[in-house]
């Protein structure tokens, strides 16, 4: 699920960048270093869209450094529980197969896949049904719902299952291409 | 038990007599329970002991009436009994209510139940037959209930209250126990004998028991209440040496005399493992128990040799003793057939199945059915394996397999397996698939908070219809079994079975739910046996080497270092010789050194695309590090030619090793440079911080650590990169980049050679600014310490090797240029590089702790040389001053300066003769990696984004960046690159190049051999054979 919620953080600032685009100095860093991180609580953070406050700058005995107290906006993603996501699939084998829901990735065992669903090995590993109407192969887009996950310092880890109404194969690359 | 008591109050001496048999004989006792019982029960009991004790039956009989008349015996009976019918009660206790479940279809259908008859009564009844007795039953009924209306409450009650109970332990007033040495195996016939005595010697013999217990060798327990008693009594016995008689602390009275009660009984469907023959240690299934004759019939996987059994039957030589067990499988009756033994099929009378029988045996379905003592079997810890199980499951048995498994899986848990806040799931009885809580715990029962509404609050369960209860996408950890500590996320829940995916391998894990537990650590489960860790490359027994990619629980699964395909060895702690620790480097294909931590991308091969960080390195063999490879935990093993460096490399200093390369190794400082602030410092202050650290020498011992990014190599966290906070003794403690934590370890932990190790920057500053007499210098001073980051410092060598010099220096003369030269990398700014240069050796003075030893040590020695007539510049003059002061113990000025001073490329100009400056020269002006960019050069454009694609400069700009032409003859669109997002394409051999270093730069000419890595190079102009390291040649396109 997405959020646009106010974080905040201490900057430390190099005392090089003091001047008229300090602030833009500020900002710049900011994002560098916040986009794309991911954190427990908040998930992984997608975009900072604005700048609530900047606070009083501190400067750092002996380093020179100033920090300042950033609050920001940003729109961050977390994965949850029971959510139903849109993915696609980066990697099939047979104990089930990887999908990646933009920077979060999902796996979806055997077992949480239908039982119809077998795995066919070969050139392009993937998952068929018995009549061979539906396949579950790299790059094909499907439904899934959340049921585990696992947050790192870096990566948030789920698992997720097909194996419910109105969830598996969204778009099939086989059939477009 | 005040009953009893009672019963017993007037005992006469001649039921004394009958005591000492109780004592010494538990039969006897056991016959005792009996009348105990019930008076149905006299009558059998006779008939069991009758022989035994003729003499005394009468008595017995009289005694027994008397008994339940409500008669009292004597009060030494009843101290004795205290002891040991106590104990008796309490251990049998526990079994009652089971018993009662069991519904017992016994002729005694009214309260008559006394809790201490169980088993025995089991024994015993068949050996009864029961007609005898039938006409009897009501009369009989009618008499117990009439006894034991009364005293069952008051039984029960007793057993309700802990304190009547306490009151049957033995006292200070009542006889002792003393402990008797005696030969060992013969401590019941000294027992007997003693009963004998006492037989003999009547009451003049004033012990009361003579105990020998199974469990203890070598003694006997005597109770009496004197040791001269005890003495007196053993005197002139064989086997008995009373020469040490103990006694026994009456806390302990109980314990001797205590039955251990038999945890488990077996049961049908019990899993146990056979103690002994061909199948010991083989798991088995009981399928039926005979508890009177001892004995149960299991279900085994056969281990049968048919062509010796044919052999047997058909009477030919058989083998004496067969050196090997023949393995277990499952017997193929068609198979006996073809070998001509007799098959007969049999129906067995008591459960109607057939069965296959075969030289005695019993088949069916293929498992052996086979009558064993009880004793033969062993039910504790059985702890089946998955494997076995899936075995037992295999001919047509489904799913009941998993549920029969249980009742054994529980039995072997451990206590406290269940904890408050568990979530379990009844698994049998009236309320299976109830799904609950663990709200409290209690010896056996489990009061558990069911999930459903209209229940009670709490519901209390035995622990063995309970079973954990894991939900899909919980976190889990292993805590028994072969995967031990391994965590990972419930994909499914199969009854008792749960699938876990692993955590670090991904790779799907199946294990008891007993022996999991909700958790949210990550974790590999074990990463280390002996010296070797999870990761770690390591030489095998055969001379091939390989990455340890998993820690099983004995063994090591090792990823050998085969390019071609993918290899996976199972390897015993043993096979490992040693680990390879060496750091080794390697030539991608386009002969860039790579180094550990380099990040490669796979040019060829199956795992062409792929890209990671080399791990290790070793004959030309690479191991990477893929996140995204899912295989081998993530590494890729390719011969290091199929592979391209991504990046610059960045391990520098790691290369320090290679005296060549190490040379020019900051010539290729990567361009990405992090981007945290205490990086960013890293480019000057290095420099200084060394210095500093070189003055302060062993005074400040660690604090040179202070500041530095290190990676710690050992333990939890490693592979992890830091920077030091603080050093307290051995311990560090790191803040950690890629966690938000600060976290301590070992000093012997951490690697401080890390290339971007930053000492603070403050002290160098102040180093800097007391010793300068000249102040303006140092604002100049400040900038410098971080163009090596900012590219925009580059384009100036262009200036200063060349007629620049000039202006490269004039800024210089002011003393304090204008600040924003420095922030733009303008020129001017570089005219200042030269003092700047002196940072290139500054990765060499962290990695000896001793930075002054550094200096010393590295090329900068050599610029003393080019420093020498630098001191004669004017514009100079000024410039070493500030430096000089900061000498490190006490060398000539000229050390600290000269590592301003080879910065200078003018330098260069004034001795161009000089072979030594030749060498010199690179690694003096390049310290930066952008100045040495020269148009017409084949570079690869590296853009975050996007791949990585070639093209041709053709144009350096001022501030650094280049203009490039796309394409590998510069022939396509014009892009404007950073010097951080170009790297040259190293030529290859017969190619023409382009000299970007030295005294030579600019100049063109043939690259007509590589030797490891130099170059031998054949210059245009001069047609001069040069031998030029590799790193400054960059591969010309011509117009």
């Amino acid at each position: 699920m997405f959020f646009h919620i106010v974080l905040e953080r201490n900057m430390q600032l190099h005392p090089r960048h003091f001047g008229r685009d300090l602030r833009d100095k500020l900002v710049a860093k900011l994002m560098k270093d916040v986009e794309g991180t991911c954190s427990g609580r908040h998930g992984f953070i997608v975009a900072i869209t604005g700048i609530e406050s900047v606070g009083k700058g501190l400067i750092r005995d002996g380093t020179g450094f100033v920090t300042f107290p950033v609050k920001y906006q940003c729109v961050v993603f977390r994965p949850f529980k029971g959510e139903i996501l849109e993915a696609v699939v980066t990697m099939v084998n047979k104990m089930g197969f990887f999908a990646e829901a933009g920077p979060v990735q999902i796996f979806v065992s055997n077992h949480l896949i239908p039982d119809d669903m077998e795995f066919q090995s070969g050139d392009i590993p993937n998952y068929t049904t018995s009549d061979g109407s539906v396949k579950i192969q790299k790059d094909s887009e499907v439904r899934l719902k959340i049921i585990g996950t696992r947050v790192d310092a870096t990566e948030i880890f789920c698992i997720g299952t097909i194996k419910d109404d109105f969830l598996g194969v969204i778009s099939d690359p086989g059939a477009t291409s | 038990m005040p009953r009893r008591r009672d019963d017993y109050e007037d005992d006469d001496v001649e039921q004394d007599e009958e005591e000492e048999y109780d004592a010494v004989d538990e039969e006897d006792e056991e016959a005792d329970d009996y009348d105990d019982g019930g008076k149905t029960k006299r009558k059998r009991t006779r008939s069991d002991f009758i022989d035994d004790y003729a003499e005394e039956d009468d008595e017995e009989e009289e005694d027994d009436d008397e008994e339940y008349g409500g008669g009292g015996r004597g009060g030494k009976r009843h101290r004795k009994a205290a002891s040991e019918f106590f104990d008796e009660e309490a251990a049998v206790d526990s079994d009652e209510e089971e018993e009662e479940e069991e519904g017992e279809d016994d002729f005694i259908d009214t309260g008559a139940d006394i809790p201490d008859e169980d088993d025995r009564r089991i024994h015993h009844r068949p050996l009864l037959p029961r007609e005898d007795e039938q006409e009897d039953v009501e009369e009989m009924e009618r008499r117990i209930q009439e006894r034991y209306a009364k005293s069952l409450n008051v039984e029960y009650d007793e057993e309700a209250t802990d304190v009547e109970q306490q009151a049957l332990l033995p006292s200070v007033r009542d006889p002792k126990l003393w402990m008797v040495k005696c030969a060992i195996g013969r401590e019941r016939e000294v027992a007997v004998c003693l009963m004998q005595k006492f037989i003999d010697r009547g009451p003049e013999l004033q012990i009361r028991s003579a105990i020998a217990l199974d469990h203890l060798k070598n003694y006997i327990y005597i109770e009496a209440d004197k040791e001269a008693h005890v003495r007196e009594a053993v005197k002139g016995m064989r086997n008995i040496y009373p020469t040490k008689i103990m006694l026994v602390p009456i806390k302990e009275m109980t314990d001797v005399l205590s039955v251990e009660s038999k945890a488990i009984d077996i049961s049908r469907d019990t899993w146990v493992r056979m103690k002994i023959g061909t199948y010991k240690g083989d798991l088995a299934k009981v399928v039926d128990v005979d508890n009177v004759r001892q004995r149960a019939t299991v279900k085994l996987i056969p281990r049968i040799d048919l062509q010796a059994l044919a052999n047997k039957l058909e009477g030919r030589e058989v083998q004496k003793k067969k050196a090997f067990t023949p393995p277990a499988r499952f017997m193929n009756i068609d198979e006996a057939r073809e070998l001509h033994i007799r098959v007969e099929r049999r129906r067995d009378p008591a459960t109607g199945d057939y069965y296959e029988k075969i030289e005695g045996m019993m088949f069916k379905d293929g498992f052996l059915y086979k009558n064993v003592s009880l004793k033969s079997l062993s039910t504790q810890n059985v702890q089946p394996t998955f494997d076995e199980l899936e075995k037992f499951r295999q001919p047509g048995e489904t799913g009941d397999g998993d549920m029969s498994s249980l009742s054994t899986l529980f039995a072997n848990r451990k206590k406290g397996h269940f904890m408050k806040g568990d979530r379990v799931i009844v698994v049998k009885g009236d309320l299976r698939n109830l799904k609950g809580w663990v709200e409290k715990v209690e010896e056996d029962t489990v009061h558990i908070k069911p999930n459903e509404k209209g229940l009670p609050k709490t519901l209390a369960i035995s622990d063995k219809e309970l079973c954990k209860y894991f939900e899909p996408g919980n976190h889990v950890k292993v805590v028994s079994g072969a995967t031990e500590g391994a965590t990972g996320m419930v994909v499914s829940v199969e009854g008792h079975v749960v699938n876990i995916v692993s955590d670090t391998t991904k790779e799907l894990l199946r294990v008891f739910a007993d022996n999991v537990v909700e958790s949210s650590e990550v974790t590999s489960g074990v990463t280390r046996i002996g010296d070797y860790e999870l990761h770690d490359l390591v030489l095998l027994d055969d001379n091939s080497f390989g990455v340890i990619i998993r820690v099983e629980s004995e063994a090591f699964q090792v990823l050998k270092g085969v390019p071609e395909r993918p290899d996976v060895a199972l390897v015993r702690l043993r096979e490992i010789k040693y680990k390879i620790d060496k750091k080794i480097f390697a030539k991608d294909r386009y002969k860039n050194t790579l180094s550990a931590k380099d990040v490669v991308k796979i040019l060829e091969g199956p795992c062409r695309g792929k890209q990671g960080p080399v791990e290790h390195i070793y004959k030309g063999i690479l191991f990477i590090y893929d996140r995204h490879h899912l295989e081998h935990a993530g590494f890729i093993c390719v011969k290091s030619e199929s592979c391209m460096m991504v990046g610059g490399s960045r391990a520098n200093g790691d290369r320090n090793g290679n005296a060549l390369t190490s040379r020019f190794a900051h010539l290729r400082t990567p361009p990405r440079v992090p981007q945290s602030p205490m990086r960013s410092a890293r480019g000057g202050s290095m420099n200084f911080g060394g210095r500093h650290g070189g003055r302060s020498g062993g005074g400040r011992g660690h604090d040179s650590l202070i500041g530095a990014s290190v990676k710690i190599r050992l333990g939890h966290y490693k592979g992890c990169k830091g920077r030091v906070v603080d050093v307290k003794g051995s311990m560090v403690r790191v803040e950690l980049e890629s966690q938000m934590k600060v976290v301590a370890v070992d000093r012997s932990y951490i690697s401080d050679n890390v290339n971007v190790s930053t000492p603070f920057r403050e002290t160098s500053r102040y180093g800097m600014g007391s010793e300068t007499p000249m102040h303006p210098s140092r604002t100049p001073l400040h900038p410098y310490m971080t163009p090596m980051r900012d590219s925009g410092v580059t384009p100036a060598l262009d200036g200063m090797r060349t007629p620049m010099r000039d202006r490269a220096w004039n800024p210089y003369t002011p003393m304090s240029p204008p600040r924003d030269n420095w922030e733009d990398g303008n020129p001017g700014s570089w005219g200042t590089s030269p003092q700047y240069q002196p940072s290139s050796p500054r990765s060499r003075a962290y990695e000896a702790p001793t930075p002054g030893s550094g200096w010393t040590s590295t090329p900068s020695g050599n610029y003393n040389d080019a420093g020498t007539p630098r001191d004669s510049g004017s514009a100079y003059a000024n410039a070493p001053s500030p430096y000089l002061p900061s000498t490190p113990g006490g060398q000539p000025p000229m050390t600290p300066s000269s590592a301003y001073l080879p910065g200078t490329p003018g330098g260069q100009p004034m001795t161009p003769g000089s072979g030594g400056l030749d060498m010199m020269s690179p690694v003096v002006g390049s310290d930066n990696e952008g100045p040495w960019f020269l148009p017409d050069i084949l570079v690869n454009v590296r853009r975050s984004g996007e791949d990585s694609s070639l093209g041709v400069i053709r144009e350096v700009l001022p501030d650094g960046s280049c203009k490039v032409a796309l394409g590998s003859s510069g022939n396509g669109e014009m892009v404007t690159a950073l010097p951080s997002e170009i790297e040259i394409v190293a030529p290859r051999k017969a190619e023409k190049i382009k000299i970007m270093g030295g005294a030579h730069r600019g100049a063109t000419g043939k690259l007509i051999g590589i030797d490891g890595t130099d170059g031998i190079v054949k210059v245009d102009d001069t047609l001069d054979v040069k031998i030029l390291d590799m790193v400054i040649l960059a591969k010309l396109v011509q117009t």
